[in-house]
């Protein structure tokens, strides 16, 4: 990878984690269709992890979390610990990614409801007692469904920023 | 045989940094939120505020019109609902006027000063939690508006949280939603005390210490005196209590407050020693009194609504079980 590639895509990386993250706390502060909102930060973490090399790629997903602990009441690593599986996982699964186009939609939606899933049952048993919100079901899946329709603008724009030269359509079959 | 060099680079790494997160939530629950980590909480929240603030203000336009645009739909309903509640409320200012001069009327004979109003903090929401489960806001008042943890937050509809950090420009408040909040509450109708619960999005759970007490849905509840000041509404009752296998009194009520909606709160300038609080924090269920005879409630009304219970008297009532720390009910039982 050249230098300026390298910075680049650093540049890129934190840019977009400190946006994502000022958006998710901001915007939706009382505009909230069905009481909900994007997890846009773990979605900027799957567009970023899908094209950056594999470990620079797990510890922007760690940082990621690390923000969004430090931004929140949680215990310290807990996201950290969600996003990290969340960007291994998007690394194991990009060559599959980048057979099928069709994949990558779904395993949008799959991912964030996975890492949501993960960071309430993890929360649950450090203490954090997100379990036992009763509309936890409706937590996990609105936000699934609200990234699904955003991965189709989201990701093509990651791959345009980090310089991917044939962005994935994810729409192409 | 499995050997270390069997094991990718990247699995490895992601190995590596599942075992830093799981030392970073152990080190950080066993500090309880302080330490280490609450000095980079309070570091990056305010290297954080000044970007929110920009960001804030740049899309609170478009989150305003948005939210305007579905409000649209539900005009016509608010409005035969709203003409409904006035003609209700013009009704019950003309019995307030009367009450408020008969407590006049009583504070003269028994020789008390009628509660002072407590100084409070105006303040805007700035930001939400970063995930649905976060049931907090952050406003923009922090220490040097005078504002410390502890403080109770209302907005014009009754409690919404109560502060739980804060930096020199901005504040944390825990939502009374959270579930890991409980707060003692009077029903104002009778006066009998319980516990509510926060559930998240769905209505809270209200507990009463005694199984005979009378609870009505549209029964308001009040906060008893304790964490937070006596007498601000917090929740009104959506169905009768029903008692469950004679343990408990148990039913639901939503906030009074549209917590989920608050924009501008008011930082009301009240703390109180916790040393009482402390000792019921990890109470799982409030005490339970066991009536003193099975025989039915009396003092049914013709129109059925219980209008007699027993009314707690002294100083710690209530409570049922506290004597000696009036007030120490709410609590949050973890996080």
């Amino acid at each position: 990878m050249g230098t300026v590639l390298k910075y680049r895509r650093i540049a890129v990386a934190v840019s977009s984690i400190i946006a994502a993250a000022a958006l998710q706390t901001t915007l939706f502060v009382r505009f909230r269709p069905f009481d909900a909102a994007p997890a846009l930060v773990l979605l900027v973490v799957i567009a970023l992890a899908r094209h950056l090399p594999a470990e620079f790629a797990l510890f922007t997903g760690f940082a990621a979390g690390l923000l969004e602990d430090l931004l929140s009441q949680s215990a310290l690593g807990l996201w950290a610990l969600t996003l990290t599986t969340v960007a291994y996982f998007v690394v194991r699964a990009r060559d599959r990614m980048e057979e099928d186009s069709s994949f990558l939609v779904p395993l949008v939606f799959v991912l964030t409801l996975g890492g949501i899933t993960l960071f309430a049952v993890l929360g649950t048993i450090f203490g954090e007692m997100t379990l036992a919100d009763a509309g936890f079901v409706r937590k996990i899946l609105v936000p699934s469904i609200y990234n699904l329709a955003l991965a189709s603008a989201v990701l093509p724009f990651f791959s345009w920023a980090l310089g991917v030269r044939q962005a994935i359509n994810p729409y192409q079959t | 045989m499995w050997r270390p060099t069997n094991v990718d680079r990247p699995t490895g790494v992601f190995v590596g940094l599942i075992i830093v997160s799981l030392v970073l939530i152990t080190v950080d629950l066993r500090a309880s939120g302080a330490g280490i980590g609450g000095t980079m909480r309070e570091g990056v929240q305010t290297v954080f505020t000044p970007i929110q603030r920009v960001v804030s203000a740049g899309t609170r336009p478009v989150a305003e019109f948005f939210e305007d645009l579905s409000d649209i739909f539900s005009l016509r309903s608010d409005n035969r609902r709203l003409r409904d509640e006035v003609i209700d409320l013009e009704r019950r200012l003309g019995e307030a006027e009367n009450l408020e001069n008969r407590v006049g009327e009583l504070e003269a004979i028994l020789g008390l000063e009628p509660p002072a109003e407590l100084d409070s903090i105006v303040a805007q929401v700035l930001a939400i939690g970063v995930s649905e489960f976060d049931h907090s806001r952050v406003i923009d008042r922090g220490r040097s508006a005078g504002i410390t943890v502890d403080m109770p937050v209302v907005d014009e509809g009754g409690l919404v949280g109560r502060v739980v950090s804060v930096t020199s420009d901005v504040a944390r408040v825990r939502l009374i939603t959270d579930p890991s909040i409980r707060i003692a509450v009077r029903i104002e109708r009778t006066g009998e005390t319980g516990v509510l619960t926060g559930r998240g999005s769905a209505p809270m759970v209200l507990e009463m210490f005694n199984t005979d007490a009378a609870v009505v849905e549209g029964d308001t509840l009040i906060t008893a005196d304790g964490r937070f000041p006596a007498g601000i509404p917090v929740a009104r009752v959506l169905e009768p209590a029903r008692s469950e296998v004679g343990f408990s009194l148990r039913t639901i009520a939503e906030p009074t407050a549209e917590v989920t909606r608050i924009d501008l709160v008011r930082v009301l300038v009240f703390t109180r020693d916790q040393v009482g609080i402390r000792d019921l924090e990890d109470l799982e269920r409030p005490p339970i009194i066991i009536p003193a005879d099975d025989e039915p409630a009396e003092g049914e009304s013709e129109e059925g609504l219980p209008t007699e219970t027993t009314i707690p008297t002294g100083e710690g009532e209530g409570e049922g079980v506290t004597g000696e720390n009036p007030g120490t009910t709410e609590g949050e039982g973890g996080g």
